[in-house]
């Protein structure tokens, strides 16, 4: 009997190792048809598991305070050995998870799988997306460049849209009565400390509820395939593997080819509170509900409107009971979907060259 | 009261009473300090803001400018603009203040002339003495 043997044996004697392998992984089913937009999920998880490792990894030498943040930055860059890597996979790495977030939602979307007994389901993703979002932002403040600071700005003066509360809203938020030290401080605190244990309880809550619901059979199968689906280990497991090294491959092909990508000229420019730059942009991601503000010629209004698209979106399952889930066969939600997606593309292509 | 109703209720009067006692603080922690009022005065020298010019200084933390306005004289406004914070940049060649962020444009008085800011820019008291402008 081999070492490993040995070991798999007496993990096996005290924790029942083989029966939870045959159980959970190898006696689970995946609908056969499962292709790789279904390992979209897995590659979330994955990606977020990045970011946590490289911000680990940026937090031995990253200083939050506004006189050091910047320059600090600069020096991990510069000086600390592959720092620049850990920074790069840590900047190109929020950005491709929001993409691949997005995709997800996509996919989940077009194959109806937030119907019925998966509304929950939907939820808790609907929310880690805007938990992940919430982590870019409270992440965009850290460098303490231009476009930290701007950005920040902007975003923290939206609740002043509505009455009452808004000006301490956002003032709680900064912590003063402008973007400051203070606010570099609490967004750290979020970004570090707060965030991830909202983000990982709401991950465990997810995985748990598509264990107990099932994964999603497509509803576009021609063929049965296999009896009963595939096993999730090894045939969806390895699958899901492929599409984490294709996430890999492309996150390192940006940070060698295509470095500024996600760093425009601001944000290597350190934060000045009395000089907004021209053109200042958000990230990718927010550049369709920016351009939407600029748009709508009333502040609430703008406002508004967004918090009722992203509450329309959390609750979508709740709003669409039809028991069809073949979006084919379903021509207006075909339409919708479609409309909805091309204002979004429209919209950030707008905000990206107006 | 069955004993296992007493304790139920105890159990809620205790929960209540720890939660109360740790988010109050919680929340008194992360308020935002109340503003000080303080005094302070800005003085200029009113050759350095021509006719058609502007100054940018900084009055109690806010960015504010100073236009010389043709035909209108002196004015200080806050430079914040009222829609989301970013600050306005004045454009003299068209007499305009404009937002970089979201194409908010004002007047020179501050009004807003168009794009999405709701309410005018702040203006701060002014006052020739001599030859010197002051605020506050």
């Amino acid at each position: 009997m081999t070492l490993w043997q040995r070991i798999i044996r007496w993990l096996d004697e005290r924790i029942g190792l083989t029966e939870l392998v045959d159980t959970h992984l190898k006696g689970y089913r995946v609908p056969s048809e499962a292709g790789v937009f279904y390992t979209l999920g897995m590659v979330a998880v994955v990606a977020y598991a990045i970011q946590a490792v490289t911000g680990f990894v940026l937090l031995i030498y990253y200083i939050p305070h506004a006189d050091y943040a910047f320059h600090g930055l600069q020096e991990i860059m510069r000086k600390a050995p592959f720092g620049w890597l850990f920074r790069m996979m840590h900047v190109v790495g929020s950005n491709m998870m929001v993409a691949v977030l997005f995709l997800h939602l996509f996919s989940v979307f077009f194959t109806g799988s937030y119907k019925k007994p998966r509304e929950l389901t939907w939820l808790t993703g609907g929310l880690m997306l805007l938990f992940a979002l919430l982590f870019c932002l409270s992440g965009y403040l850290l460098p303490w460049s231009q476009l930290s600071y701007w950005a920040t700005t902007i975003v923290t003066a939206m609740p002043t849209a509505f009455p009452y509360l808004g000006e301490y809203v956002t003032r709680l938020l900064r912590g003063t009565e402008h973007v400051s030290g203070v606010t570099l401080n609490r967004f750290f605190a979020l970004h570090v400390a707060i965030l991830p244990p909202f983000l990982v309880s709401l991950m465990g809550l997810h995985v748990f509820l598509i264990r107990r619901t099932g994964i999603s059979p497509s509803p576009f199968r021609r063929s049965e395939g296999q009896a009963g689906g595939y096993p999730l280990y090894p045939h969806f497991l390895l699958k899901g593997l492929f599409m984490v090294m294709v996430y890999l491959a492309v996150m390192f092909f940006i940070i060698s080819f295509m470095p500024t990508l996600f760093l425009p000229a601001e944000a290597n420019v350190p934060a000045d509170p009395y000089k907004t730059p021209a053109h200042i942009k958000p990230g990718w991601y927010f550049l369709a509900p920016y351009q939407m503000l600029k748009l709508i010629p009333n502040k609430f209004l703008g406002i508004f409107i967004e918090l009722l698209l992203l509450g329309v979106f959390l609750l979508w399952p709740f709003l669409d009971t039809k028991e069809e889930r073949n979006i084919m066969r379903r021509p207006l939600l075909l339409g919708v979907f479609l409309l909805t997606l091309t204002l979004w593309i429209l919209l950030t292509l707008w905000g990206k060259y107006s | 009261m069955k004993r296992r109703r007493f304790l139920k209720s105890m159990l809620a009067l205790l929960g209540s009473t720890t939660l109360l006692s740790f988010l109050y603080p919680l929340l008194r922690f992360i308020a935002p300090p109340t503003g000080e009022a303080r005094v302070e005065r800005i003085v200029i020298p009113k050759d350095e803001v021509p006719t058609g010019g502007a100054k940018e200084v900084v009055y109690r933390e806010t960015p504010v400018i100073i236009i010389n306005r043709p035909g209108k004289g002196y004015i200080a406004l806050s430079r914040v603009c009222t829609h989301l914070g970013c600050l306005v940049e004045y454009d003299g060649r068209k007499g305009r203040l404009i937002c970089p962020c979201h194409a908010g444009v004002f007047s020179l008085d501050g009004v807003v002339l168009s794009g999405p800011p709701p309410k005018p820019l702040p203006r701060f008291s002014l006052r020739i003495e001599g030859e010197n402008i002051l605020i506050g």
